[in-house]
């Protein structure tokens, strides 16, 4: 096998960086490989990838020791113009990266500015549009376009230039689990038809683990290449799957559900369900939507939704994107005023006030880093208490949501993950009893999971109830005690979270595939 | 219509209103802006944009006038006084408030109006064309320039979104909202719109979009010196009199300058067009005939050739009308019915995201 991409003893640090962001970093990249990058959030993932096309150091500045060759050429001193050609790379969010309005016109853009004539020009374009199965939008602009669509009109600008190595930086992070699924599915198939090498650093790993011939775990700045299996075996975020079979010691580990039945049948079959002790009785009413219609112009986004909820509450609040999810939660908060229906909060109709409505039932929304702006993570916390903001109050805030170690910090100067976690908690300091949760979970990793779920646990037993609303199905099988899917705006079912995700339920975990009466693979013994 | 054709109307737009102090003419100018505002096809966005540059200008409008006001002391016909403030000597005396004449409120509504019909006129244009339409139209000596404003343009309806959702957010918290939220609301947008505009950035150098190609230092020279010649030739022939010619001869050397390095980075950044605007003869003559006007304007103007020009301090007449003056107004009508013509367009009939909250 011979190697696009060789990485030799790689150091390198950014210029306002406390330390190295990659030690000493060995790797070869083989012609048509497929490269999973995984690890922890800021263990050094999209640093690594930038390595391949330059970016790290010429867009990022900072000190590099070592060397990096992609198709022969040194990645740290050929200018980013000429590596673009061997090295496509399409990043997270599909808003930053686009420069056209039409996708066809996007497509061909870098093209065009090479001065590429206009036959290749044309049969390059039809070729990228054709391998991504996005040929049927090439008029379309691209604001009509899902998430999806415009990540893959992304890849197919990157694939135009003809790249001999494509770097996906979590191409799936800010994708509903259908666009992901769409996207991930056409790298996959990218990937098969032209063998093309490829890096894909992402979360998501049920569907991207099957397909790799390698995974590199990057994490605290050193990247090890491991078997995808190897891998799968060790990895706190492993598939589903994966981590059933650790828990069942099966051998060889599969990495799909068809995978686990063919190998492992009898001893799957031998497996017991363990569930978790069912949460105590809910208990008195906290809040409840009646009849709720709301419409953005001539769209319905909520029609004739009932909801309750009750203490001690978890609610999985499930559907497609545009069903009306995000809607939900603005409504009860009054942020989106409804064309019908009432909101009650204990029985009594809601303040009209979002300020008012907010100190009873309290609202995280997508992305809520972007309001973080003060000086310091205790003030950030200090200045959501209400007016109860002396100092024991911000300790004792601090304390609860696990801040203390880094109460003197700068909210920016952390990781994006810590910020997701700070933000979280300043929407939440004055400790309202209804928790709203607006995809919380959007590019988390494992442990951000795992402290949310913790969270969320932690609210439930002290008498509070929350909504979660979200894509992350295996988020929702671990906290959830009900779980609500919307569809098209109407409520399709509103059950109990072990009936929403068990075998014969309408949405069953992997491991409800796998083992009867079993949701999470901790719920399973040999 | 065409990207060319929208770029020759807000060329006759901007000449009329920057060249005319006449009620009149700003007036109808005004007029045939929101006429064609309301005809021509725009996103949503584009709407949203077209809705702050409005508020931008009627909000500079209201400020001209008030400016006006406060600075007083000229005109003769007094409206009312206000109290007076003067600054001391030593920081030049200037003197605010006192009789408030109608001279100066004519002359600050004619100030306020220019720079109302300069942003709607640049808010219809904006909305109607592509960031991406007016980068492609930037010649190759700009592109670097063309590709700022673009990612600026590109990222303004990002920004505006990025602050209705932190004010949301402050709400949320309970915070206070008004001026004394102000700081809650403009660190995180501005930390928030430079953080998308340096992944912007990384996104255009990684598809090699950044990096023109080098071109030599006698090229860069002759674009660095075009600018400072064509100062000092417009320095010359205004204060120089009796030197015109050595005016002439520098912004001759400033053109040549300027028209080498235009020449120069065209050549070695030779682009291909995938698909190619097409325009149908009439509107190839319109804007033809409407980038003309504005040249006209521009040279009329600078040769003080212009009718219909207005002086409100001189002993306030009534505007002169003159047929001439309000011709290029009248003409910047001339989209209307291209406009109506032309099918319905394609960002209204095609299908929709899915809905989501405003």
């Amino acid at each position: 096998m011979s190697a696009i991409a060789t990485v030799e003893r790689v150091s390198y640090a950014y210029p306002s960086g406390d330390g190295p962001a990659l030690r000493d970093v060995d790797m070869e990249v083989g012609e048509g490989r497929f490269v999973v990058v995984a690890g922890p959030s800021a263990g050094g993932k999209s640093t690594f990838l930038r390595l391949f096309n330059g970016l790290v150091p010429q867009f990022t500045g900072g000190c590099i020791a070592g060397r990096v060759t992609v198709a022969g050429l040194d990645a740290a001193r050929t200018p980013t113009r000429t590596l673009a050609l061997t090295a496509g790379m399409v990043f997270q969010d599909p808003e930053a990266q686009a420069i056209a309005d039409r996708v066809e016109d996007e497509v061909a853009f870098a093209l065009e500015q090479r001065a590429t004539p206009r036959a290749e020009l044309r049969a390059r374009v039809d070729g990228a549009l054709r391998s991504l199965a996005i040929d049927h939008l090439r008029e379309r602009r691209l604001s009509t376009l899902s998430g999806g669509e415009r990540q893959r009109v992304a890849i197919a600008a990157a694939l135009a230039l003809g790249p001999r190595l494509l770097l996906l930086d979590e191409p799936a992070s800010q994708l509903d689990a259908e666009g992901a699924a769409v996207v991930l599915d056409a790298v996959a198939r990218l990937h098969h038809e032209r063998g093309l090498a490829t890096l894909v650093v992402e979360h998501r790993l049920d569907r991207l683990l099957p397909l790799a011939d390698d995974v590199v775990r990057v994490e605290g700045g050193m990247a090890v290449r491991l078997n995808p299996r190897r891998f799968a075996a060790e990895y706190e975020g492993a598939p589903a799957v994966a981590r059933l079979a650790r828990r069942l010691a099966l051998d060889p580990l599969p990495l799909t559900i068809e995978e686990a039945r063919d190998w492992h049948g009898p001893a799957l079959a031998r497996a017991r369900a363990c569930p978790m002790p069912p949460p105590p009785a809910a208990g008195d009413e906290l809040l409840r939507a009646e009849g709720l219609t709301l419409a953005y112009g001539e769209t319905e986004a909520l029609r004739g939704v009932e909801l309750t909820l009750r203490e001690g509450e978890t609610l999985a609040l499930l559907g497609p994107n545009g069903s009306g999810k995000s809607s939900l939660l603005r409504a009860v908060v009054g942020l989106a005023r409804p064309r019908s229906g009432a909101i009650r909060f204990r029985a009594r109709p809601a303040p009209a006030a979002t300020a008012e409505r907010s100190a009873f039932a309290g609202f995280v929304p997508q992305e809520p880093a972007l309001a973080l702006y003060h000086p310091t993570v205790a003030a950030e916390i200090g200045a959501s208490l209400r007016g109860r903001s002396g100092a024991r109050e911000r300790e004792a805030a601090l304390e609860r949501w696990g801040f203390t170690a880094l109460a003197a910090r700068d909210p920016r100067e952390l990781s994006a993950g810590q910020q997701q976690r700070v933000a979280i908690a300043a929407m939440l300091a004055h400790e309202p009893p209804v928790w709203l949760l607006d995809e919380p979970t959007r590019g988390a990793d494992a442990p951000a999971r795992a402290w949310l779920a913790a969270r969320l646990r932690d609210h439930a037993a002290r008498g509070g109830a929350a909504v979660v609303a979200t894509h992350d199905a295996e988020f929702a099988a671990r906290v959830a005690t009900r779980v609500l899917r919307l569809k098209a705006g109407r409520v399709a079912f509103d059950l109990p979270a072990r009936e929403a995700f068990g075998g014969d339920g309408p949405m069953p975990s992997p491991t409800a595939r796998l083992v009867d009466g079993a949701i999470l693979p901790e719920e399973v013994v040999a | 219509m065409s990207t060319v054709a929208w770029a020759a109307w807000v060329a006759l737009v901007m000449a009329t209103a920057l060249t005319t102090t006449n009620p009149y003419v700003l007036a109808i100018l005004l007029a045939a802006v929101v006429l064609v505002a309301v005809a021509a096809p725009r996103t949503e966005r584009a709407g949203l944009g077209l809705r702050v540059m409005l508020a931008l200008g009627l909000g500079l409008f209201v400020f001209s006038i008030g400016a006006a006001m406060i600075n007083t002391g000229f005109g003769e016909r007094v409206l009312f006084t206000l109290p007076r403030a003067s600054a001391p000597d030593w920081l030049g005396g200037l003197a605010l408030g006192g009789d408030v004449t109608a001279e100066t409120l004519v002359a600050g509504a004619v100030r306020g109006a220019v720079v109302l019909a300069v942003l709607l006129g640049f808010a219809v244009f904006s909305g109607a064309v592509s960031a991406h339409a007016i980068l492609r139209l930037a010649p190759a000596a700009l592109f670097h320039a063309g590709l700022v404003v673009t990612i600026g343009l590109a990222l303004l309806p990002a920004t505006i979104t990025d602050i209705r959702r932190i004010r949301e957010m402050q709400a949320l918290r309970g915070r206070p909202t008004g001026l004394r939220g102000l700081p809650a609301l403009v660190a995180p947008a501005v930390m928030g719109g430079l953080d998308r505009a340096m992944r912007f950035a990384e996104a255009m150098e990684a598809r090699g979009y950044a990096a023109p190609p080098a071109v030599p230092a006698r090229t860069r020279l002759a674009g660095v010196a075009a600018a400072p010649l064509l100062v000092a030739a417009a320095w010359v022939w205004f204060y120089q009199p009796e030197v015109r010619w050595i005016g002439v001869a520098t912004a001759l050397a400033g053109a040549g300058a300027l028209l080498f390095w235009g020449w120069d980075c065209a050549r070695r950044q030779r682009v291909t067009r995938l698909t190619v605007e097409r325009e149908p003869l009439p509107l190839r003559i319109a804007a033809r005939l409407s980038f003309a006007g504005a040249v006209a304007l521009v040279v009329a103007d600078l040769g003080g050739w212009l009718p219909g020009g207005y002086n409100p301090f001189a002993g306030f007449p009534a505007p002169p009308f003159s047929a001439l003056a309000v011709t290029p107004a009248v003409a910047a009508l001339w989209p209307l019915p291209f406009l109506a013509a032309a099918p319905r367009p394609r960002t209204r009939s095609e299908p929709a995201v899915s809905p989501s909250p405003p």
